[in-house]
């Protein structure tokens, strides 16, 4: 019930409604990439490269002659299937380290806040370069490197929320009734710990897209030919002054689903009603 | 006397609070040496004030909380020696009501949510219409609209929520209820319909009752024994509700509590001194720093439970007899 | 001539009216109870007098307060503030949240006699000590230079009750003052208030819940039911002779000495939310004698004997 009318209440925002319709399209674009997009991602054309936007290139062409926005729509499925991948396991495994941490307590907690918190003083990118320099460049190390990069916030979010709440009287009430860990666990903490970590994940999306981008850009992401909106703003660097769109249509993707996703988030938090909850941590 | 359902027996619970990285860690004792029976079929009430340790004697006696030394045992069975699942097995029998009724629901269940929880915990739940029956059963039991199964517990006012609360300890007909200060949180015209309920459940049922307050006029109403706690020990029990106060602490909240009576009206006689630091109690008689009757032994002595008179037990040098 | 005198006053906040025609008055020297339920009205009433209304988003919007030689609901803000602290003092409900955890507690107390009576630091010093002395604050000079925390919850509310008295105020009101404490410091801080009030001839308007407290301290009392008056008089009648069955009912939830089993009554229902006060008499779909009329028809304060009661029935027995 509280579910429905926090979402209405999202869309009834300007901010909320915007955002929502953006990422729609951004979505349903990646959803069906090979369907809407006009060319295919990898077919070259060296006699149409660099051509700037036309009627048969609505975003011109790159340094290979490939169309930009057929590229452009292959790259968000990239770039959210990335993201989504990512922040999701990552988003699961921070919920049980950080759960079991939050509830158990002891020196398991000890040793998962020390890692935490250790891992915290490093900047997100700087972990991911030291594990795709472990692993290799390539999609499946970005996803990697990306979820141990988000696993402390998400971990010491929920170790947060699971301690506030454990001391909430229906805990112990569950207790009183008979109930193990796995019932108070499973059925009272996670579900009244789960709201502010998932809007957090959503955030973070918009981080890990940045970092996916980030990484394509040395080259340490998405192999080519897979299109990867960083690795596109890469090679166009080199036709910046000849060819700039093909640096800033897929810099504008990235911006643009950025900050529809960030929007989105904020707009969520408040429809919740849990800046505070999110604040704590 | 009957015999007791529920005897502790030397219970003692101790907080240990560490200051720090650095600093040195103390220890409090919450509960303190505390032996005694809670006759079956009776209400037996504890009071005291803020601190004196009532409410972890409470959550000791269910043993939701493990005792550091001491024991408690149930109906004959020594609940200290049960393994997880025979703690469960026996939990069916024995119930708590809480203080706060805002924080005793799980906000994202529904009121028929909370009603089945103690059966889906105890593999006890029941199948098909009976479901519904039974949720209808404990909403009528404590004067609630069928209407409020489908409820959560921020549409409800405190009473209500106690009462469900209430429903919910006693839906698996269980013999032994803590009541953690019930109605400390509620207004007295709803504290007075939640007690009549109690009441009502304890005659129909043949309950034992825990029944924790701060209130000692309350308890006097309520109860059939009365314990009173200062600093985590016993002081005294009275094995009546009208019996006369023979510790001077006892004696001191009873003096505290006003009657609805202007003719009753009366000078207090303030108590002297502070409540001493639980981390650092006196050799003596805890009471001592404040006690008008004091004497050099009760500095030097701590005073043992002893048998009065008139059937119960004080703990005092020089109690008024 | 009374010193407060609140006529038929009216709040709103927004388009509710939780307060609707409430009427009272205080003598000097005089120790008035206004009690209630949660949601009776009992400190917006507080919050009325004092002019706090703005905070919350409220007004007044009919009626009159008179206050010594003031009409309190035309008064400008500025003199409104040099009367709060001064002449009127409020004691909230809850010693930690009126204390500034930063300052020390008898710095706390100088400062109002230096700002309202233009005392130099040491007389201000002088009197402050003066008055913790008087309010039985044991070293009374160590603990004038204690943080609040270093304090129990008793001694902050007399570190507060101290803060309230120093100026010599005429008219105290008491929010709750007790609620937070145990009961054998409860005892002690009724006691002292009393005193304080009787010995000063200070006017005490003593917000409670507790027919207990209200009977020990009281010389009058006013009961409140969903932001309206259901009966006021003398202590001693309406203890004695409730007329209203609200007040009836109030006193018989408390139980009392030699109550047998069962004897113990609460009241059915909820006070109404301000949402949803019921059309006629609000305490009806509570009440165990209604008839057909107090559905309908708003009961008016009228005189029965010394004191005052809105209600149909005592009407008709009258």
């Amino acid at each position: 019930m509280d579910k429905d009318s926090a979402l209405m209440r999202l869309l009834r925002t300007p901010r909320g409604a915007i955002s929502a319709v953006v990422l729609g399209v951004i979505v349903i674009a990646a959803v069906l990439a090979p369907v809407i997009a006009p060319y295919g991602y990898a077919i070259q054309n060296l006699r149409l490269a660099n051509m700037e936007p036309s009627a048969a290139h609505w975003l011109g062409t790159d340094e290979f002659g490939r169309d930009l926005l057929s590229r452009i729509i292959h790259g968000a499925r990239t770039s959210l299937a990335v993201g989504v991948t990512s922040i999701t396991i990552s988003m699961v495994c921070g919920m049980a380290l950080g759960a079991a941490a939050g509830y158990f307590g002891g020196a398991f907690d000890r040793a998962v806040t020390v890692v935490v918190d250790l891992s915290w003083s490093f900047p997100e990118i700087l972990l991911a370069l030291i594990l795709i320099a472990i692993l290799g460049p390539g999609l499946a190390s970005t996803m990697i490197a990306i979820s141990v990069a988000y696993l402390a916030q998400f971990t010491r979010l929920t170790r947060a929320q699971v301690m506030a709440l454990k001391s909430e009287t229906y805990i112990e009430a569950t207790i009183a009734m008979g109930a193990g860990s796995g019932h108070v666990l499973f059925r009272h903490l996670l579900p009244n710990a789960i709201t502010p970590v998932i809007v957090a994940g959503m955030l973070a999306t918009g981080d890990a897209i940045i970092l996916e981008a980030t990484l394509g850009f040395f080259g340490l992401g998405a192999q080519p030919p897979t299109p990867s909106w960083g690795a596109m703003m890469s090679s166009g660097t080199a036709q910046i002054f000849i060819a700039p769109w093909i640096i800033i249509f897929p810099g504008l993707a990235i911006a643009i689903t950025v900050i529809a996703i960030n929007l989105f988030g904020d707009a969520l938090i408040d429809a919740l009603d849990i800046r505070k909850r999110l604040r704590e941590n | 006397m009957t015999t007791p359902l529920v005897s502790m027996h030397g219970l003692s619970r101790a907080f240990v609070s560490s200051k720090g990285m650095f600093g040195e860690s103390r220890t409090m004792r919450a509960v303190d040496d505390v032996t005694l029976g809670l006759p079956a079929g009776k209400v037996t009430g504890v009071v005291g004030e803020s601190g004196c340790g009532k409410s972890t004697l409470a959550r000791l006696a269910l043993r939701l909380i493990e005792a550091t030394s001491g024991s408690v045992s149930f109906d004959g069975v020594e609940l200290g020696g049960l393994g997880p699942a025979e703690m469960r097995q026996i939990r069916r029998r024995m119930q708590m009501v809480f203080q706060d009724p805002y924080s005793s629901l799980d906000p994202r269940y529904t009121i028929a949510d909370s009603l089945l929880e103690p059966f889906a915990i105890q593999g006890l739940m029941p199948v098909g219409a009976t479901r519904k029956e039974r949720v209808a059963e404990l909403l009528d039991m404590v004067g609630l609209a069928q209407s409020t199964a489908s409820n959560f517990p921020h549409q409800l006012s405190g009473g209500q929520r106690q009462r469900v609360g209430i429903a919910r300890a006693l839906a698996l007909k269980p013999q032994f209820v803590v009541l953690d200060e019930p109605t400390a949180s509620l207004d007295v015209s709803i504290q007075a319909q939640i007690i009549e309920l109690l009441e009502r459940f304890q005659q129909q049922f043949g309950l034992t009752y825990l029944f924790i307050s701060h209130d000692l006029s309350l308890v006097r109403y309520f109860c059939n024994q009365i314990v009173v706690m200062y600093l985590g020990r016993i002081v005294e029990v009275m094995a009546a509700p009208d019996a006369r106060p023979q510790h001077p602490y006892s004696r001191a909240l009873l003096e505290s509590t006003f009657a609805p009576d202007p003719a009753k009206r009366r000078i207090v006689q303030p108590l002297g001194g502070e409540i001493p630091s639980p981390f650092a109690l006196p050799p003596g008689c805890a009471f001592a720093a404040r006690c008008a009757n004091v004497s050099e032994r009760c500095r030097r002595e701590r005073p043992a439970l002893a048998d009065t008179d008139a059937g119960g037990r004080v703990a005092c040098h020089h109690p008024n007899r | 001539m009374a010193l407060l005198s609140v006529s038929d006053i009216s709040v709103s906040i927004g388009r509710l009216t939780p307060l609707d025609r409430i009427a009272f008055s205080i003598d000097p020297g005089e120790i008035v109870g206004v009690v209630g339920e949660s949601g009776s009205g009992k400190s917006l009433t507080a919050m009325a007098v004092m002019g706090l209304l703005p905070l919350i988003g409220g007004k007044i919007s009919g009626g009159s307060v008179h206050f010594a030689e003031f009409e309190l609901t035309t008064l400008t803000e500025a003199r409104y503030r040099a009367l709060r602290g001064r002449r009127v003092a409020l004691i909230s409900q809850n010693p930690m949240t009126s204390l500034d955890p930063v300052r020390r507690v008898g710095e706390q107390i100088d400062q109002v006699s230096m700002m309202h009576l233009g005392l130099g630091k040491v007389e201000a010093r002088a009197r402050s000590v003066e008055m913790m002395q008087q309010l039985r604050i044991p070293e009374a000079k160590i603990v004038h230079g204690n943080y609040p925390h270093q304090l129990s919850g008793g001694m902050k509310q007399r570190i507060v009750i101290a803060m309230a008295l120093v100026a010599n105020p005429e008219l105290i009101i008491a929010d709750e003052p007790t609620t937070a404490l145990d009961v054998t410091i409860q005892a002690q801080i009724i006691q002292i208030m009393t005193e304080m009030a009787r010995a000063r001839n200070v006017a005490l308007m003593l917000i409670t819940h507790d027919m207990g407290v209200v009977a020990q301290a009281c010389d009058r009392v006013v009961v409140l039911y969903a932001g309206r008056v259901a009966e006021m008089n003398t202590v001693d009648a309406i203890f004695a002779d409730p007329k209203h069955p609200y007040t009836k009912s109030l006193i018989g939830c408390i139980p009392v000495e030699g109550l047998p089993p069962g004897g113990l009554k609460g009241i059915a229902g909820n006070v109404p939310g301000v949402l949803n006060y019921p059309k006629g008499c609000r305490f009806h779909p509570r009440c165990t004698r209604a008839i057909a009329r107090c559905g309908d028809e708003v009961p008016l304060l009228r005189a029965s004997g010394a004191g005052t009661v809105a209600c149909h029935l005592a009407e008709v027995s009258a």
